[in-house]
C-alpha cells in the first residue's frame, strides 16, 4: 500500500508547494482511504483543497475502471479496449474544421463514450487495448464521457492485457458491501450497505441518453441521520418500510452526501420495529459543526451556537428584478442599473465552539427575529437616510446571542453554509446546567 | 475554512507560551495552551474593566482589559482594527462585553511571553450573555481536561491513537503539540479552575458582596487570596520600572533587565516578579514590551 501511494503523496506534496510534510500527507491520505473509504481521486483533491492548494495542479491521474468514472474528473488513467471508433468532423467555435476520433471504450466493468480532441500518435481500431493517462471526464446529457486532451498520453497494449469485452448489464461489485450508518456516508464511497427506513419516496422521469428513465427518489433515515436517495431501478419502495440496501454508492450534492443504488444492489425488507418510527427519525439531528465539516455538509440538521458576527450584505438589501442578485450601489453585476426590489436577509457567522458556518436567514426569518416587517425597516431606513440602521439593529438583536437553527448545510471552497429553515433564540438555564456539571465534577473527584 | 472561535478562560489562555506557525504565507498561526487548545480565534465575554488609549492621538492604540472568573484578557485595537477600535473608544467601563478576535503572542525575548487578543468585533452585552459564555467555557474546558487526562495515559502519545478514541484531527494535533511542549501538566489546577467557573454561576456560592459590582481592577476571584503587597524583589523591580518610565509610556523591557541585573536580580527572578506584579495588578503593559506602574 505504502509504495503504491508514494507517487500520489509526492503529487499532493508538489501541488501544495511542499508546505505540508509527506508523513502528514501520507497519514491523511491513508485516513481518507481506509477510514472514510473515499476514492483515491476524491481523497487527493480533498487533501489539496483542505491545505489551501488548487486540486487542478495535481498531475498524476488515478487508475480507474470505467464503472468508477464520475463526471468532471480532471485526470484519470484507464486501461481499456476500443469497442467502437469512428472519425468525426467538428468545427469548434472560432476555429477551423478538424477531424477528431470518437468512439466507445470498454473494460470488464462498463463502457463509456470517448473523444480524442488532439491527433493521436497511432491509428486506433476496434479491439485494440490502450493505456490512457491523464484523460478527463465530462458529463453530457447525464452520461459520463472520457476526453483525451493535450495533456493526455495514449499508448497501445497487448490485446491479452484486458479480457474481451462482453456487453451486458453493470458488473456486480467485488467483495462484501461495507456496513455504514447514515451519518458516516461519505462522497465517493461505493459498495456500502445501509439499514434505514424510507421516510418518503416519489417517482420522477429523467432523461438519460435522450431516453426517458424512471428514478425513485426520496429520504432515508436511521438513528444517526437522514439522507436523500436515488434508486435507478424500480424496487417498489414504499414510505415507512425498513430496508437493508446492500451495494449502494454515495454521490454528493454541494457537499451533502446522498445515497444511490441501481440493479447491482440487493434490497431486503426488514421488520418495521428494527428502527424508531418515522416521526422520530424525521426529527432533525442535532450536530456539531466539526462533524458537519468532516462530512462536508448535512441534510436537515440542527445546530446550536452563537452568531458571532454579521457578514457584509445583511439587513435591508435591494435585489435585481431580473436575477434576484443583491445590488451594489444600485447596480446589478449583470443587468446594470435597475430599480431594485427591497428584501431582508441575514448572513451571519454561526460558531458553536467546534467550528463555524455561514448561516443565511431569509426575509421571513429576519422579520421574525427583528420583530419588524420589511415595510417598517424601509420606513426606518428612509428616516435615517441609510440602510445601516437595519443592519445595526440586527447586530444588536443577534450578535453574541445563543441560537438554535435548523436547515441544510452545504459546503464549497469558502466553507460551510446553512440555509436556515427555522430558528429560535436559545434560553438556557445556565444555573441548572452549571449545577449539574459541578455535581458531576465533585462526584468523580 | 473559517477558524473556530474558542471559548476559553483567561487563566488557561495566559498560561500559553507555545506559538505554532501554520507554515506557508497565508496559513494561520496558533497559540497552543497547556491543555492543547490550538487557538487562532477566540470568543470572549467578560467584564471590560478599563479602556485606555496607549498610543497617540494621531495613531491611537486602544487597550482594554477583560476579566473573567479566572483572570484577565488583554485586548489591543489600533488602526488596522477600525471597527473594534471605534467601539472600544466609546465604551464606558465597567461593562459586559463580547469580543471576537485573533490570538496574539508576543515574546520580547526568549522565555518571556505575553498573550493578547486582536479584536475583530466588540459588542456590549448583558449579564445573561456573559453567564452563558462562562457555561460554554466550562464545557469546553471539561472536554479538554477529559481528553488531556486520556492523552496523559497514552504511551506513546500519537494523533492516530487519539483519533481511535474519536478525537478530531485538529484537536488531536493541539494535544500532541501541548504534551510535547509543556510535558505532563498538572490537571488538578485546571479542574479547580473549572469548578471555580461553575461556582461563579451559582448563587449559593456567591459571596455576600457581589464581586461584579466591585471591579475597579481586574483582580480575579481566583487570585484574591494572593498577597497584594510586593515582596522584596518585586519592590526592587517596581522601583526600577518607576525610575525607567521617563516619558510616561512605560519602562522598556531591555532597560528593566539591565537595571535588574545591576541590582543583582537574576533574569529568572525578574521574570517571575514581573509576572507576579502583573497578576497583582501593580503594573501593566501599556504596549507590548513596556511595563508601567499602576
Amino acid at each position: 500500500m505504502r509504495e503504491e501511494l508514494a507517487p500520489h503523496v509526492h503529487d499532493i506534496n508538489r501541488a501544495l508547494g511542499n508546505k505540508v510534510s509527506e508523513q502528514e500527507i501520507e497519514r491523511e491520505l491513508s485516513s481518507y482511504l481506509n477510514v472514510y473509504r473515499v476514492s483515491l481521486d476524491t481523497a487527493k483533491r480533498s487533501i489539496v483543497k483542505k491545505h489551501g492548494g488548487n486540486p487542478a495542479t495535481l498531475a498524476i491521474g488515478v487508475s480507474k475502471t470505467i464503472r468508477e468514472l464520475g463526471p468532471g474528473e480532471p485526470s484519470v488513467n484507464l486501461l481499456a479496449r476500443i469497442v467502437a471508433v469512428y472519425e468525426k468532423e467538428v468545427t469548434p467555435q472560432g476555429q477551423e474544421t478538424k477531424t477528431i476520433l470518437s468512439g466507445i471504450l470498454g473494460d470488464a466493468t462498463a463502457t463509456v463514450p470517448f473523444t480524442a480532441w488532439e491527433p493521436l500518435p497511432m491509428p486506433l481500431a476496434k479491439g485494440d487495448v490502450i493505456r490512457v493517462q491523464n484523460a478527463y471526464t465530462k458529463e453530457y446529457r447525464g452520461q459520463v464521457q472520457v476526453n483525451f486532451g493535450v495533456r493526455t498520453a495514449v499508448g497501445k497494449e497487448a490485446p491479452d492485457s484486458l479480457p474481451e469485452f462482453k456487453p451486458g448489464p453493470g458488473q456486480p461489485y467485488l467483495g462484501k458491501p461495507t456496513p455504514v450508518r447514515v451519518v458516516d456516508l461519505r462522497e465517493g464511497a461505493s459498495n456500502v450497505a445501509v439499514t434505514a427506513r424510507v421516510l418518503s419516496v416519489e417517482r420522477r422521469e429523467v432523461e438519460v441518453d435522450g431516453n426517458p428513465k424512471a428514478v425513485f427518489s426520496g429520504v432515508l433515515a436511521d438513528e444517526t441521520g437522514k439522507t436523500q436517495f436515488s434508486a435507478w431501478k424500480d424496487f417498489d419502495l414504499k414510505a415507512e418500510e425498513v430496508l437493508r440496501i446492500e451495494g449502494a454508492y454515495v454521490k454528493s450534492w454541494r457537499g451533502i452526501p446522498q445515497i444511490s443504488f441501481d440493479e447491482r444492489a440487493t434490497i431486503t425488507r426488514l421488520k418495521s420495529d428494527l428502527l424508531p418510527p418515522a416521526n422520530v427519525l424525521n426529527a432533525s439531528p442535532r450536530m456539531w459543526i466539526e462533524d458537519l465539516a468532516e462530512r462536508g455538509g448535512g441534510a436537515d440538521v440542527t445546530v446550536r451556537g452563537i452568531l458571532i458576527d454579521l457578514r457584509e450584505g445583511s439587513g435591508l438589501v435591494y435585489r435585481c428584478p431580473e436575477c434576484r442578485r443583491v445590488l451594489r450601489k444600485g447596480a446589478c453585476r449583470l443587468h446594470g442599473e435597475v430599480k431594485g426590489e427591497p428584501d431582508l436577509r441575514v448572513k451571519a457567522v454561526l460558531d458553536d465552539g467546534s467550528g463555524a458556518v455561514t448561516a443565511v436567514f431569509d426575509r421571513e426569518l429576519t422579520e421574525a427575529l427583528l420583530d419588524k416587517t420589511l415595510d417598517a425597516c424601509i420606513a426606518a431606513a428612509k428616516e435615517a437616510m441609510s440602510t445601516d440602521i437595519v443592519r445595526d439593529e440586527l447586530a444588536d438583536v443577534l450578535v453574541a446571542q445563543p441560537i438554535e437553527v435548523r436547515g441544510n448545510v452545504t459546503s464549497d471552497d469558502y466553507g460551510l453554509m446553512m440555509i436556515v429553515e427555522s430558528a429560535k433564540m436559545l434560553k438556557v438555564d445556565v444555573q441548572a446546567e452549571a449545577r449539574e456539571m459541578l455535581e458531576g465534577l465533585e462526584g468523580s473527584a | 475554512m473559517r477558524e473556530v472561535a474558542w471559548r476559553l478562560f483567561a487563566s488557561e489562555y495566559n498560561d500559553a507560551n507555545l506559538e505554532m506557525d501554520g507554515g506557508g504565507d497565508r496559513a494561520p498561526s496558533y497559540i497552543v495552551t497547556p491543555l492543547g487548545a490550538k487557538v487562532n480565534r477566540v470568543f470572549v465575554v467578560g467584564v471590560i474593566t478599563d479602556v485606555e488609549n496607549v498610543g497617540s492621538d494621531i495613531q491611537p492604540m486602544w487597550r482594554a482589559r477583560v476579566s473573567d472568573p479566572t483572570g484577565t484578557f488583554h485586548i489591543y485595537a489600533g488602526q488596522y482594527q477600525p471597527e473594534a477600535a471605534a467601539t472600544l473608544s466609546k465604551l464606558k467601563p465597567p461593562i459586559f462585553g463580547a469580543i471576537v478576535g485573533k490570538s496574539r503572542i508576543y515574546s520580547p525575548e526568549a522565555g518571556t511571553v505575553f498573550t493578547s487578543i486582536r479584536p475583530e468585533r466588540i459588542k456590549p452585552v448583558d449579564e445573561a450573555v456573559r453567564d452563558y459564555w462562562i457555561l460554554e467555557a466550562c464545557r469546553s474546558l471539561r472536554k479538554r481536561l477529559d481528553t488531556m487526562a486520556e492523552a496523559q495515559k497514552m504511551d506513546p502519545l500519537t494523533k492516530e491513537g487519539l483519533a481511535k478514541m474519536g478525537v478530531k484531527e485538529a484537536i488531536a494535533d493541539g494535544i500532541v503539540q501541548a504534551v510535547n511542549h509543556y510535558g505532563a501538566v498538572d490537571l488538578s489546577r485546571y479542574t479547580a479552575m473549572l469548578a471555580e467557573g461553575l461556582r461563579y454561576l451559582l448563587p449559593e456560592y456567591r459571596e455576600p458582596v457581589d464581586p461584579r459590582e466591585a471591579t475597579p481592577e481586574p483582580v480575579s476571584p481566583a487570585k484574591e487570596e494572593a498577597p497584594r503587597e510586593p515582596d522584596e524583589t518585586e519592590s526592587k523591580v517596581l522601583e526600577i520600572i518607576t525610575t525607567l518610565d521617563k516619558d510616561g509610556k512605560g519602562a522598556p523591557w531591555e532597560g528593566i533587565l539591565e537595571a535588574a541585573l545591576s541590582k543583582s536580580v537574576a533574569k529568572d527572578a525578574l521574570e517571575e516578579s514581573i509576572n507576579s506584579l502583573l497578576d497583582k495588578g501593580l503594573i501593566y503593559e501599556p504596549i507590548l514590551g513596556r511595563m508601567k506602574k499602576i
